[in-house]
Parts: C-alpha cells; sequence; structure tokens
C-alpha cells in the first residue's frame, strides 16, 4: 500500500464512521447515553435470560448501556463490600435479606424514596409491609423484587404409604411431631426436616417466637425481641426430642443431605415426608420430583397465629456512588412491573412483588402447576399472616452462626436446652450491641 | 536373587496401584459423573458407572458457557494469565533466591524477613488493599490484575529456589569466576543446570497455583467476557436455584486437563536432573 | 550473625544484590508491603468495609484475647491442626519420594497419580466425594461397623471426630511435599552412594549417612512451609464442613475470613491476621534458629 492509498482508505473509513454515528445522536437527544453496571448472583439459568433482559431493556431504551456482572452466590458478598470498599460499587446491586441492613445503615446504597415518590418507580400494586421491609432507618434501600413466605413441602406418596392424613392448614405443632414420628416408625428413616438445618439459621425459629407473641429481634435491633428464654429452650428441646425418637433429620444426615443439592433432598426422592422451606420449593424441584405438595406451618395452641410474614426475596439497591440512579430506578421500575419483563423471568426469583402482574402471569398459562401453587400459597398463607417484622439487623449472618451453635450443642447433648437458650441469648446480645449501636 | 526383585517389584506395583486409586478417586468420580444425567447425578451418587452414558450432553451444555461467553474464552484467558504470570514468577524468583544466596549485599536479611513474612499472612486480608492499590493504578476488571501479584515473583518460590542454592556447593561458582564466568554467566551457565529439579518443581506449582486461583480473581474482575475458569466454574452454582451440576463437572474435569498434562510433561524433566559429579569432574 | 571477616566474597556488592531483586522488590513493595501496611492500619480501627475507618487504638486486639471465645476455638483447632499433619504428611511424604525414587517402570504413572490431590484440591469434586465416604452412610461407617464399631453418628458429624478427617485429608495431599523431596533427592550426587556401597554399607545405614543429612535443608524447607500452611488452613475446612459441627473445625484463617466478610468486621479480622502472623513468626523463628545443628548446607556456611 502506498501513501496515497492509505490516505484515501483513512478518509473514506472516517465518513463510514461519522455516517455510522448519525443515527445515534438522533437518539441522544431525548436522554444522554448512559452505561449501568448491575450486578447479580445466580445459577446459569439466571445469568442467560437476565443477559436477554437488559439486551430487551436496551431495545426500547437506546440511550442505556448495560454492564452485566452475573456471579455465583460463592463470594458476592466479599466482592459487593470490597468495592464498597473502594467507592466503586455497581449501580444497580441485587441485595439479599441479610445485608441490606448494613449497607443501608453504612449509607452504601442510596435512598430510592425520592424516585418512588416522582413515580419512576409505580409501588401502587406492591404490598405495602413488604415495600417496608426495604426501609431501613428511614432510607428506603431496595426495591423488593420477589417475595417469600415460610411453607412446608411434603411428599404426599410418602404420607399416604405410610398410612397417615395429610397435613392441613390447621394443623398444630402436635400434629407434625406425631405425623412425623408415625411416618418415620413405618419408613425406619427421619421424615422431618428444614431446608436450612434445624438451627442453619434463624427463619422458622422467629416463625415459633411470632407464635408466641414476640419477635426475634427488638425494635431498633439491639437485642432479642423476646423476654422468656423458655420459648427458645422449648424450640430447642421439640427438636432434640424428635432427633431422638430419629423422626428428624441430625445435623450430621443434614450435612450429607446438603451436599446431595435439593434435586436429591429426601423429600423429593421419597425417603422423607416434609421441609420447611419457601413457598417456590415445589416449584424449584419439580425438574426432579412434580408431585411435591405446598401446606402452610403448624399452628401453634394459644396463640393469634399470625406468626408468618412476607419475606422479601431479594432487593435490587442502587449504590450511593452512582452518577446515573435515575436511569437505575427507570430500569427496577421496569423490571418489577412490566409483562415484557416478567415474560422472560417467569418467576425465578420467586413470587413476582407486583399483584398486577402475579394476576398477570396466572392468566397468561405459561405456568407450571408448581409455579401457580407458589402464586396461590400467597393468599393461602395470607390468613396467618401478621405484620412484617423490623429488617433483620445488621450482625444477622453472626447472630445465626450463635444460633447455630448453641442448638447444635443441645443436639450433640452437651447441653441442656435451657443453658443454650442462655448462652444464645448472651452471645445475641453482645453481637446486636456491637453492631447496632449508635 | 533374580526371583525375588520380581517379588518386590509386584509387590511394589500393587502397593503403588492401591493407594493410587484412593488418590486418584475423587477424580475418577467427577470424571464418571460429568457423563451423567443431571436427575440421576446423586441419587447413585456412589457408582463410578453411570446407569445411562450421557457422553455428550454435559460436555455441550457446560461449552456453552455462561452468561453468553463460550466456555473457551474463559480457557483463553486462564491460559494467558497462567503463561505470562508463570514465567515472570519462575524468572524473577529465581533473580531474587539468586541475590540471596550468592551476593552480600546490605539489607539483605532484612528483604528475607520480608520474604518469609508474606508467606505468613493469610491472603484473606490482603485482598481489599490490592483491590485498592489495583483500582488507584487503573488496572481492575484487566487480566493484569490477575498476573500481577504473580509475575513479580513469590516468596514460595524465593525460599525453595534458595534452599536448592544452598544445596550447591560454592567451590562451583569460584572455579566458574576464575574460568572468568560473570555473576550472571554462574547464575544460568553454572547454576540453572543443577537445580533444574528445583525450577521445574516450582514451575508446576506456579502453573496450578494460578490456575486454580479464585479469591483474588473474584474480586478484581467484573467482565464476564474476561474471567478464569474457576470464576466461571463458580457461576455454574446457586444454592437456592436449580443447579447445572452436569454442565459444572463437565467443565471441572476439561478445567484440571491443562494442569495434569502440565505436569505429565514437565515431571520428566524431575527424573533427569543432572547429577552434580558430572560438573565437579 | 557471624561471619569471618577473612575471604575476598565477603566484601559487600550492594549493586549486584539489590539489581537481582529489584524486579521482585517492585512488586513486593506494590502488592505486599503496601497492602500489608494498610492492614495493619486498618487492625487499629473499627471497620466493616462500609464506613470509613475509625481509629480506636488497640481495642480490637485486647477484644481478641478478653472477650473473644470464638479466637481461642480457632486457635486450638489449629494448633491441633498443625500438631498432627506436618509430621504426618512429611514422614509420607519423605517415605512416598523414597519409593519412587527407584528404577522401577510406570513411576512416572505414580507421581502423576499422587500428584492428583494436590491439583483438585478444594474443588466442588473433592467436598463432594470426602463427604461421602466420610458421612453417615459413607464407606468408612461401614467399614467400622464391619469391624464391630458401631456409631450413630458419622466421624464427620462428630465433634471430637471431624477434624481427625481434615487432618486426614491433608495428608491425602502430600502431593506437594513429595515433589519437593523427589527433586531433592535427584539432586543428591549419586557418587556418594557409589562409594559407600564400595565400602559395603547397609542401605538403612545409607539413608540415615547420606540421604537424611543431603536432604535436612529440604527438611527444614518443608518443615517451614508446612507450618506456616499448616497455621493458613482454610480450603478444607471450608469447603468439608464449613467449620462445624460446633465449631470443632473452625480453622484460624476460617474464622478471619467470616469476620472480615460475612460479618463486617474488617478492623477486627486484621488484627486476628496479625496475631496469627505473629504466632506463624514465634515458630519459623525458632526453626530458623535451630537449623544450624541440624541442617547440612553444601555451600559450607556456618
Amino acid at each position: 500500500m502506498n501513501r496515497r492509498v492509505k490516505q484515501v482508505a483513512a478518509v473514506m473509513l472516517a465518513g463510514a464512521m461519522a455516517a455510522t454515528m448519525i443515527p445515534v445522536q438522533a437518539g441522544a437527544e431525548e436522554g444522554e447515553k448512559v452505561k449501568i453496571k448491575i450486578a447479580w448472583w445466580g445459577g446459569q439459568s439466571r445469568h442467560e435470560y437476565t443477559q436477554k433482559l437488559l439486551e430487551l431493556y436496551q431495545e426500547s431504551h437506546p440511550n442505556v448501556e448495560f454492564e452485566g456482572v452475573p456471579s455465583g452466590w460463592d463470594g458476592y458478598f466479599d466482592k459487593l463490600s470490597t468495592q464498597a470498599a473502594s467507592g466503586s460499587m455497581p449501580d444497580i446491586v441485587q441485595m439479599d435479606y441479610m445485608y441490606i441492613s448494613t449497607y443501608a445503615n453504612n449509607q452504601s446504597v442510596a435512598d430510592l424514596a425520592e424516585y418512588v415518590e416522582d413515580g419512576t418507580i409505580d409501588v401502587t400494586d406492591i404490598d405495602e409491609k413488604l415495600m417496608a421491609s426495604g426501609n431501613i432507618g428511614g432510607r428506603l434501600a431496595g426495591i423488593p423484587l420477589s417475595s417469600s413466605i415460610i411453607t412446608v413441602g411434603y411428599n404426599p406418596q410418602v404420607i399416604a404409604d405410610a398410612g397417615v392424613e395429610k397435613p392441613t392448614n390447621d394443623w398444630t405443632w402436635a400434629d407434625y411431631v406425631d405425623m412425623s414420628e408415625q411416618i418415620s416408625n413405618k419408613t425406619g428413616k427421619p421424615s422431618a426436616m428444614i431446608s436450612s438445618g434445624a438451627v442453619g439459621d434463624t427463619i422458622v425459629f422467629h416463625y415459633w417466637v411470632r407464635q408466641h407473641g414476640a419477635s426475634l429481634f427488638n425494635e431498633e435491633g439491639t437485642g432479642l425481641g423476646y423476654e422468656d428464654d423458655q420459648v427458645c429452650a422449648d424450640y430447642f428441646q421439640m427438636w432434640k426430642d424428635m432427633i431422638d425418637k430419629n423422626a428428624f433429620t441430625d445435623p450430621d444426615e443434614y450435612a450429607q443431605i446438603q451436599t446431595l443439592g435439593q434435586e436429591a433432598g429426601p423429600v423429593v426422592t421419597g425417603d422423607a415426608a416434609t421441609v420447611f422451606d419457601w413457598n417456590n420449593y415445589s416449584a424449584r424441584v419439580s425438574v426432579a420430583n412434580d408431585t411435591i405438595k405446598l401446606v402452610t406451618p403448624p399452628l401453634a395452641d394459644n396463640s393469634d397465629n399470625k406468626g408468618l410474614w412476607i419475606k422479601p426475596g431479594m432487593y435490587f439497591s442502587v449504590a450511593e456512588t452512582s452518577e446515573v440512579k435515575k436511569e437505575c430506578a427507570e430500569f427496577i421500575n421496569w423490571f418489577v412491573n412490566s409483562e415484557e419483563a416478567n415474560d422472560i423471568i417467569m418467576a425465578e426469583r420467586g413470587t413476582p412483588v407486583s399483584s398486577a402482574i402475579r394476576e398477570y402471569m396466572i392468566n397468561s398459562g405459561k405456568m407450571s402447576p408448581q409455579q401457580v401453587d407458589m402464586f396461590e400459597y400467597v393468599d393461602l398463607a395470607a390468613e396467618f399472616c401478621g405484620d412484617t417484622p423490623a429488617p433483620e439487623p445488621s450482625g444477622i449472618a453472626e447472630v445465626n452462626e450463635a444460633f447455630s451453635n448453641a442448638g447444635n450443642s443441645v443436639f450433640y447433648g452437651q447441653a441442656t436446652a435451657e443453658e443454650a437458650a442462655a448462652s444464645f441469648r448472651e452471645e445475641a446480645n453482645l453481637i446486636l450491641e456491637r453492631n447496632n449501636r449508635k | 536373587m533374580k526371583k525375588k526383585s520380581r517379588i518386590h517389584s509386584v509387590m511394589f506395583h500393587v502397593g503403588a496401584c492401591i493407594l493410587g486409586f484412593f488418590m486418584i478417586y475423587p477424580l475418577l468420580w467427577l470424571l464418571a459423573s460429568s457423563f451423567k444425567s443431571n436427575d440421576t447425578m446423586f441419587q447413585n451418587a456412589y457408582s463410578l458407572i453411570p446407569e445411562r452414558w450421557d457422553v455428550v450432553t454435559n460436555y455441550l451444555s457446560g461449552m456453552s458457557g455462561v452468561g453468553g461467553v463460550p466456555f473457551v474464552k474463559f480457557f483463553l484467558n486462564s491460559v494467558a494469565v497462567t503463561v505470562v504470570g508463570m514465567a515472570g514468577c519462575v524468572f524473577i524468583s529465581l533473580l531474587a533466591a539468586y541475590a540471596f544466596t550468592r551476593v552480600r549485599f546490605r539489607g539483605s536479611g532484612f528483604w528475607f524477613g520480608c520474604v518469609m513474612v508474606t508467606m505468613m499472612i493469610p491472603p484473606q486480608v490482603m485482598v481489599v488493599p490490592q483491590y485498592i492499590i489495583l483500582k488507584r493504578l487503573g488496572l481492575i476488571d484487566t487480566l493484569t490484575a490477575l498476573t500481577l501479584p504473580w509475575f513479580f515473583g513469590g516468596a514460595f518460590f524465593i525460599f525453595l529456589l534458595v534452599q536448592s542454592f544452598r544445596g550447591v556447593p560454592k567451590d562451583l561458582d569460584e572455579a566458574a569466576r576464575i574460568d572468568g564466568c560473570g555473576t550472571i554467566g554462574i547464575l544460568f551457565k553454572i547454576l540453572v543446570p543443577v537445580v533444574k529439579p528445583s525450577i521445574v518443581t516450582a514451575s508446576i506449582f506456579a502453573f496450578y497455583w494460578i490456575w486454580q486461583d479464585f479469591f483474588q480473581p473474584l474480586i478484581f474482575m467484573s467482565s464476564t467476557e474476561k474471567f478464569t475458569i474457576p470464576l466461571a466454574l463458580n457461576m455454574y452454582l446457586d444454592p437456592n436455584s436449580y443447579n447445572n451440576y452436569g454442565g459444572l463437572f463437565a467443565m471441572s474435569v476439561l478445567s484440571l486437563l491443562p494442569v495434569v498434562l502440565f505436569f505429565i510433561i514437565f515431571q520428566r524433566y524431575l527424573v533427569d536432573g543432572i547429577a552434580m559429579d558430572g560438573i565437579k569432574g | 550473625m557471624k561471619r569471618k571477616k577473612a575471604g575476598r566474597r565477603n566484601h559487600y556488592d550492594n549493586k549486584t544484590g539489590y539489581l537481582l531483586i529489584a524486579p521482585w522488590l517492585f512488586g513486593f513493595g506494590l502488592m505486599w508491603l503496601l497492602p500489608m501496611l494498610i492492614s495493619i492500619y486498618y487492625s487499629f480501627t473499627d471497620f466493616n468495609l462500609l464506613n470509613s475507618p475509625r481509629i480506636i487504638g488497640l481495642a480490637n486486639y485486647t477484644r481478641i484475647f478478653t472477650q473473644d471465645k470464638t479466637f481461642w476455638q480457632a486457635l486450638k483447632v489449629t494448633f491441633t491442626y498443625v500438631l498432627f499433619l506436618v509430621p504426618l504428611r512429611l514422614a509420607f511424604a519423605l517415605f512416598v519420594a523414597m519409593l519412587l525414587n527407584k528404577n522401577h517402570k510406570g513411576l512416572g504413572l505414580y507421581r502423576t497419580l499422587y500428584y492428583v490431590p494436590s491439583i483438585i484440591g478444594g474443588s466442588i469434586a473433592v467436598s463432594v466425594v470426602w463427604k461421602q465416604i466420610f458421612g453417615n452412610q459413607g464407606v468408612v461407617m461401614s467399614l467400622l461397623a464391619a469391624v464391630g464399631i458401631v456409631q450413630k453418628t458419622s466421624l464427620l458429624g462428630n465433634p471430637k471426630t471431624s477434624l481427625a478427617v481434615i487432618i486426614l485429608m491433608g495428608v491425602w495431599q502430600f502431593g506437594s511435599s513429595m515433589l519437593i523431596f523427589l527433586s531433592a533427592l535427584k539432586q543428591i550426587p549419586y557418587s556418594l552412594y557409589e562409594s559407600a556401597m564400595v565400602d559395603g554399607a547397609k542401605p538403612w545405614k545409607m539413608f540415615t549417612r547420606i540421604t537424611l543429612p543431603m536432604l535436612t535443608p529440604t527438611i527444614f524447607f518443608n518443615l517451614i512451609l508446612q507450618i506456616i500452611n499448616g497455621f493458613r488452613v482454610f480450603t478444607e475446612s471450608y469447603v468439608i464442613t464449613d467449620g462445624g459441627p460446633l465449631d470443632s473445625t473452625l480453622s484460624y484463617v476460617l474464622y478471619l475470613y467470616r469476620r472480615a466478610f460475612t460479618y463486617f468486621d474488617m478492623g477486627y479480622s486484621c488484627a486476628l491476621a496479625w496475631v496469627l502472623v505473629a504466632i506463624i513468626a514465634v515458630f519459623t523463628v525458632i526453626l530458623f534458629k535451630t537449623q544450624n545443628n541440624w541442617v547440612y548446607y553444601e555451600t559450607g556456611e556456618d
């Protein structure tokens, strides 16, 4: 190539580039070109449809350019906190219930209230209590994307084989214990379990405490919310007794089950009868077993039985450091409220928060029977739902660990239920005090 | 005499094979599981032989990658980071180790102490400050950020080579120096051939460590198309949704291949370590 | 360090020395020294990663020693781990390396097989398989039952035995140490054995008189390395037991990691890290001090 040819080529290239730039400039008149970095955790399928979702959104919003940051669950929050430490959080982050308080209390995530007020994010179809869960210390730290309610998933076949009645919404803890023991006597295997382990976290215990008319944490999150340690001791003792009778999976068996992944869980494979989980349980395992049914968790005697609550599954939060908060809010609104988005999401992130979307999804006929069960469970459980508790306080991960150790010390016979309940209180108060003092 | 040695040999091989089986059982399991279908994966988790052979599905679904990036891309990223990182790491460690053992300079004791402390500090608390520094340098989310912590040598490698150099008699360098060899000449002409097994060992370690490094890449990288294999594998897993274990295991098998191959190729050089007599005589 | 003043190699050659370590020094300063200084600073602050660090003096350090029960538990676990793992792994690695240093057929294959556990390290496959072997329906339970030891809790699920399984897993990954021993064995001049054989020495005598002394630098190296890495054990307890049951396998670094990232307690975690460095440093310095008594260097340093 001689110099002349090169010059011509350069001119032509420049011309071509200028030509391609014209439509872009036309589009930019509506809004300046913005880049939104968005991070989420999930498995392979979530990564794929979320990317599709971003592309779809770009079609109708040509000024927006996304940078998707998919991640596995492992390490997602390690990375997020490191980024926060250097002021480089992605603009939109998928946020978990366990961590949102910490991020809100440290002003790492933006207050989205102004975008709700100016109508950018339409929350009219979202349950108020659910929305309130994202409000931490007067800061709307996140918009819930999905809701979950505690449920008991059961395998009807196992129950029928054991010759016992299948559970109904008015069953009590006594019924639950009784049924579990009967089935276990027949099968010789533990028939009851909790997906996260008997004392793996405080979720089911929280339900138990609420049935006893208290809350797990006090309003300020600086200590436990129940007065009587007997509540906790009874809880430990109930599981301990069931474990001793081989009716409930002990921590050892649980560790084994956990390895196999939930699609091979004992309820799915027909080795156990019941499991405490969230209301998307049957939909999640339907690939492996499509006969699983849902029932509300056992009721307590002498209780108003408003122990359940609608728990946000996950949120979208916007980084305080983001320079495109408004555009982020627009996207979140589309994600939560638009039919085209939810056609792609297909409730994979849990029950959609918008009642209009739920209705649309059910009517669309695209839902699997398990997904319909999951949606209908929300109405079914409403009767037993009380106020949504204050968001979990900072330090909850550490409290869960203390709870787990206290419970396990009972199961391993190293402490009585009363001792464990007292030591849990001591530990938990210390942790909460340290994390939430002003 | 001959009979006895044959019996010895048979005993040796039987023992070695039994031990070998225990050693690679998890690898065999991984290989077998990569041929099982997702729904039967854990139902007969013990067996090494799939009920239904399904050689293709998992590998195809794994190869399709994650988040729109094909698996080959992750593979290439890993290769680039590992090869560059390893080369720099071994070479620069070699120079440093040579200095610590054969050159007297002020502060050498102090700097060697620093080498040791680098080995002692848990990397888990280093990653946040490292992130902040890389961020200042504008290197976050670049493959350079993944190479950098390795490229300039590592404490382990320096220590390993220092120990090998100290096992080599100093008469060797003295003799070479009298023959007119310079400082660099002594290192490459005299010492490197002698400590070749250690250099190979260091390279094998460097290759494997950089290849499987998870935590630093996890924190430093954001763009999927720049992910290395361990990060990509992690993206297959979410405890709360349906997991493609088949694809994960298939890709795990593929990701272990280079490390095993690298080892098989280079372990020969461990055998061929030049006996020092040759040089001495 | 005492050195004789005589000899022409005793002059300082600062220029050459620093030229040779310059590349390393650059990387060290950037990626290690600076981060270390920052983390020392964090250790004196209340820092949860999201706030700006607030200096609180020695409060983190006093909290470690006066208020933190988990710290002592993690320390106990880690010391036990190091105490058992290091001798077991080294003895086993040396034994296998000696066996593989002979002229048998297929040695390359065995070397590869034995190195495999070190390669697959903490991958999910290992975690699944180990949990299955030592879990409550695993092979080991069946074997124990066959010899009359019937237990309800598995070895991994029992707080009294879980750490033993983790240690066993560490021994299983003896490949790296074996490799280092192997390469050292290759570097022992064959002439030494030849002259010993001429003198009619027995194999055991050759081992104690030639092999072992010639290996001391490598044994020393492996010992230091294994102690340091033993104290920093993380992956094994992270992927197999996640510290449980009842914190019986909660290693020091796993605890420190949780503090930093799960409990948002980075300042405290940095303090924990430097306490660990101090502990490891004490052991390392002691070993370095004793090496003159038992480590044999060809270089003839005193």
